[in-house]
């Protein structure tokens, strides 16, 4: 068995209004060349100019990595020829990127593992095109999207260690809240550079990079082909050869773009146009100070302090506006298993059903815990409890509220509920009669105090109190 | 240098010369390469950090995320000299 | 349209004439001149003017043709860009269309700014206006010419390593660029943006400093340009410059050959200093290691060639720009590119993209980088004790136009490549005419500290003042 070996190098789009170095709008339309400058264009005589607030989006990802941050913003330009570049050359980080020597800490089938992040730097998208049978079509919006590209050390060692950092990685954009990170739109893609190391050795194989996978499923397959089509190689006594390979959906394979010789000079220089900006450290602070909990943090909290099973908290973390949702209702109440049992339960079914997002529902972390504490202290009982919480998702309306209108507020004053089963007791004498017979009519004794409450007896104190009368009578 | 590397080297900036013309730039590669030589004899160059910029700009303010500037469409396509579709048209880009 | 900025202000003041009229009698004059002496790729016919209470209001002048004019035809000069109608205003020519000046033409220059000579941009050759036998030199040439020839009293060109003051020196008119930064680069075309500056031309000093004046300050699209310095030039141009201390660089004076042109200029030169003592400036002479200075045009030549290589990339034919033909987005970029260039650019862009690549940029683009340092680092050091570098702007007097292509040469004159000093550093660089050998002007050139704008331009007002070259018109009056 040969040991694989992957490096990746990740492309994802940063959240912010305007460009990254124009102030046209960075937004998706759908509507072409909308969304334009002479910036973006690269028309004679145009300069660039930064976007703090995409420099604050990659420094606050650079230290969510644990990367170091360098005293100075600086650019380079990296040269080369292509209809969706229409500056000829693409603005990015070369010499000092916005971050190095970095990590993010993975999850593969529940044991950690350590990726180590080589650099993420700041940079600028290109074009779109599309493609006919004839021509291409080439639209400007995405011209000038602040990107971020982030390039893991080759320390991953199968597809699924692979997927699980580009899960992870996304997570870390989706809490710090710097990028929509939706691969269905583009904003996320991937190189893949895989190579295959002989038992024994000490040095890497022949390296193939896999350009331009806009799928995480797509780059699991990638790999999966790729490592099989090199193992075949080799077994046939064959080489690898250093080269750029597509991989294409349809036929799930990897095919040559172009070869080590073919290999472009991308004559990188600094931007004369980008004086270097220095990074003050308070700022940097600053930034540092606004990363929330990550989400491996959180499951470790929820797993290991919480005690709540590994599925659900792994359920709650994948969508940081639910575990923040959790943790605000953990917040109001101390009961973060109850809490998760609902939330992971009822709450999400109802989300999946109706296609909502936590925060288009019309449930607030008060309302979900008001109704647990009716149910902890036995005002309404888990079936009423659903129905609260069915009813509550529908309307908006609190617990208390919904309770009331459906007349569910439980009986539990033990004195009412007395009087209530001796009046059962004194219009029933014959089931007084076969208790006494040692009949078994306990609980339909229970079901006509049910009855007659309409469900709003406390099923606990009502059969205590029931107990306590029949007594009397042995 | 030779004209193959000289042809390689157009090639990669995409446009062609004719012989004569290669033959000039030929001239000129000596004499600039000549004279970079000379550079590269000056007393422990390679320790002098390079100025890319004729003087440190201080101070130098980073955008504010507004979006201000954006083109009409006409102008976006004004220039260009094919479009279809309020899109920049171009033969089929093989990847 | 001889006057100066100030008497034509004051005859649009008193009603002697409107602003139309002089536009109509520019426009005139810049069609009279065109067949004989090329200046323009553009003259407009349509007056337009914003109202304004500035100097230059009402006032005509042109614009180099590599500067980003909306709806107005924008060349550079090439063939790739012979059809390109910019979407967008330079930040310079907003100022001076809010300032209320009146635009009569776009001006020829070297092809993309590239080039010395006014004799490769697409539209042909440029003649010198005091002998047509002779260069204007570049590659600011259509705008020199201009305000030589007396069409307009100011015009506004481009200065990467001496295209705004080597014309200026050859046509007998001032040229002036101010610090690095000082005016936005936004909306010119850049040739190498690292040493690229805007500049001015005009017939006297006055008006230089009155045009930096109102084109001059921060501009939010440029993040290389200066914070503004809140200064007003034209008020500081008379005041005494007794005490201040200039420079020469020995070795850039040395007279080997015994060239009979070079002498008369060093003899007019000796001629300059005793000007400048008589208004009380000492004028020294400093040593500068000849190894250093002969590093300098090599050194300009790496830069400007590897950062335009770049800058140009831009020019496909795809988004703007001439179209190419193909089957292939390869294919109509490579037609566009090799019929849109001419020779001398695709020379330079080779030399520049060879200079990048990766194996050989430590040996030949950053030690062009260091140069600038070391030369950057002597200036600064000399700046601590003088107030600024004086040297004749050239080594001759304006070329035969089959005197000099712009080849490589290992022949090279120190006195003619040292203006690249003041794209080095940044420096603001004026030259004003100091004489004439054989009939052509020639001119002398004073280099100051940076942000030290308007101290350069009150010594230069001041040594113009006690020489007789002010205001000059090749051909006499017009």
């Amino acid at each position: 068995m040969r040991k694989v070996v992957i490096g990746l190098e990740v492309h994802c789009e940063l959240k912010s209004n305007s460009k990254i170095f124009s102030s046209a709008k960075n937004g998706f339309s759908d509507i072409p060349n909308s969304n334009v400058s002479v910036v973006d264009m690269g028309m004679p005589g145009i300069l660039p100019v930064v976007n703090k607030e995409a420099v604050r989006n990659s420094i606050k990802m650079a230290l969510a990595m644990n990367c170091m941050v360098p005293d100075y913003l600086t650019f380079e330009r990296k040269n080369y020829f292509y209809p969706d570049l229409p500056k000829g050359y693409q603005i990015t980080q070369f010499k000092h990127p916005i971050g190095t020597n970095g990590y993010v800490m993975i999850d593969v089938n529940g044991e950690d593992k350590k990726i180590l992040i080589h650099d993420t730097h700041l940079e600028e998208d290109t074009a779109s095109m599309d493609h006919y049978n004839d021509y291409s079509l080439l639209d400007y919006n995405r011209c000038g999207v602040p990107l971020l590209e982030t390039v893991t050390e080759p320390c991953i060692n199968s597809a699924d260690e692979a997927v699980a950092f580009l899960e992870g990685l996304r997570s870390i954009f989706l809490y710090t809240d710097t990028s929509y990170a939706r691969s269905d739109k583009g904003q996320i893609r991937c190189d893949v550079n895989v190579s295959l190391m002989e038992e024994n050795a000490t040095e890497l194989g022949t390296r193939v990079e896999i350009k331009n996978i806009n799928s995480f499923s797509g780059v699991k397959e990638a790999i999966i082909s790729e490592v099989a089509r090199q193992n075949e190689v080799l077994d046939n006594g064959g080489e690898i050869v250093q080269e750029t390979r597509r991989y294409d959906e349809s036929t799930n394979k990897t095919y040559t773009m172009r070869s080590k010789e073919d290999a472009i000079d991308y004559r990188y220089f600094t931007d004369p146009n980008l004086p270097p900006i220095k990074i003050d450290k308070e700022w940097v602070e600053e930034i540092k100070s606004e990363i929330p909990k990550l989400h491996n943090e959180r499951f470790r909290i929820y797993t290991k302090e919480y005690n709540i099973n590994t599925k659900d908290a792994y359920t709650i973390v994948k969508d940081k506006k639910v575990s923040d949702f959790y943790e605000e209702c953990v917040n109001l109440l101390n009961e973060p298993v109850l809490i998760s049992n609902w939330l992971t339960g009822d709450v999400m079914k109802y989300l999946n059903r109706e296609s909502l997002t936590i925060e288009e529902a019309k449930l607030n972390p008060i309302m979900l815990t008001d109704m647990i504490k009716m149910v902890i202290q036995g005002k309404i009982n888990g079936k009423q409890a659903k129905e609260v919480l069915e009813k509550m998702l529908d309307t908006g309306k609190d617990a208390n509220t919904l309770v009331n209108e459906l007349g569910m507020t439980q009986i539990s004053d033990e004195g009412e509920i007395r009087q209530i089963i001796l009046s059962v007791l004194a219009e029933n004498k014959n089931l007084i009669d076969d208790y006494k017979a040692g009949k078994k009519v306990f609980d339909y004794i229970v079901g006509l105090v049910m009855k007659t409450t309409r469900g709003k007896a406390n099923p606990i104190i009502s059969a205590k109190v029931l107990k306590e009368e029949l007594e009397k009578y042995l | 240098m030779d004209k193959k590397t000289l042809k390689l080297l157009a090639k990669k900036l995409m446009f062609t010369m004719n012989e004569e013309e290669y033959d000039t730039l030929s001239e000129e590669f000596a004499t600039i390469l000549k004279q970079m030589d000379l550079i590269g004899k000056i007393d422990n160059i390679d320790k002098v950090e390079p100025l890319i910029y004729p003087f440190p700009l201080e101070n130098t303010l980073m955008r504010e995320d507004e979006v201000l500037d954006e083109l009409p469409i006409d102008d976006i396509l004004l220039n260009s000299g094919s479009s279809l579709y309020n899109q920049v048209k171009v033969p089929k880009v093989v990847e | 349209m001889v006057k100066s900025i100030i008497e034509l202000n004051e005859d649009l003041r008193n009603e002697k004439i409107d602003s139309e009229s002089l536009f109509n009698q520019s426009v005139k004059l810049a069609k009279d001149s065109q067949k004989e002496y090329n200046p323009f790729v553009t003259i407009l016919d349509k007056y337009e003017k914003n109202d304004s209470d500035s100097l230059v209001n009402g006032i005509p002048y042109v614009l180099k043709d590599n500067i980003s004019t909306k709806g107005i035809l924008t060349t550079a000069s090439s063939n790739i860009l012979s059809n390109y109608v910019p979407v967008y205003d330079a930040t310079i020519y907003k100022k001076l269309k809010e300032a209320g000046a009146v635009l009569v033409g776009k001006t020829v220059l070297d092809e993309l700014a590239m080039g010395g000579t006014g004799m490769t941009g697409h539209t042909g050759i440029v003649k010198n206006p005091w002998d047509k036998s002779r260069q204007i030199g570049g590659s600011s040439a259509g705008s020199a010419a201009a305000v030589a020839l007396g069409i307009v009293p100011f015009a506004i060109g481009s200065d990467t390593g001496d295209s705004v003051r080597k014309p200026a020196a050859y046509g007998g008119v001032v040229g002036f660029k101010p610090t690095y930064g000082r005016i936005s680069r936004y909306g010119l075309f850049p040739f190498a943006s690292s040493l690229d500056h805007l500049g001015i031309f005009a017939r006297n000093v006055r008006d230089v400093a009155i045009v930096t004046d109102i084109v001059k300050g921060h501009d939010e699209h440029d993040m290389t340009s200066l914070p503004d310095d809140d200064k007003i030039y034209t008020k500081m141009l008379d005041q005494s410059v007794k005490g201040r201390k200039l420079f020469y660089i020995k070795e850039a004076l040395e007279n080997d050959d015994n060239d009979s042109n070079l002498s008369e200029i060093i003899d007019n030169f000796k001629n300059v200093i005793k000007k400048c003592e008589s208004i009380g400036i000492e004028v020294c002479e400093e040593s500068i290691s000849k190894e250093l200075l002969l590093a300098l045009y090599p050194a300009y030549m790496a830069i400007s060639c590897a950062e335009a290589t770049s800058n140009d990339a831009n020019l496909n034919g795809i988004h703007f720009g001439v179209r190419g033909e193909g089957k292939t987005p390869d294919e109509i970029i490579t037609d566009a590119r090799t019929k849109g260039f001419s020779e001398l650019i695709k020379r330079r862009f080779i030399i520049g993209s060879y200079i990048l690549q990766r194996e050989n940029q430590e040996k030949l683009f950053l030690n062009a980088y260091r140069v600038r340092r070391l030369v950057v680092d002597k200036m600064n050091e000399l700046f601590k004790k003088y107030d600024g570098l004086i040297m004749p702007a050239a080594a001759g007097i304006a070329p035969k136009f089959e005197d000099k292509t712009d080849k490589l040469s290992d022949k090279y004159l120190i006195l003619d490549n040292h203006l690249c000093i003041g794209n080095f550093g940044g420096y603001p660089s004026i030259t004003i005419p100091c004489g004439f050998v054989n009939k052509m002007p020639i001119a002398i050139n004073i280099t100051g500290r940076i942000k030290e704008d308007d101290l350069v331009l009150n010594m230069a007002n001041k040594l113009e003042d006690v020489m007789e070259y002010k205001n000059q018109v090749a051909g006499g009056d017009k």
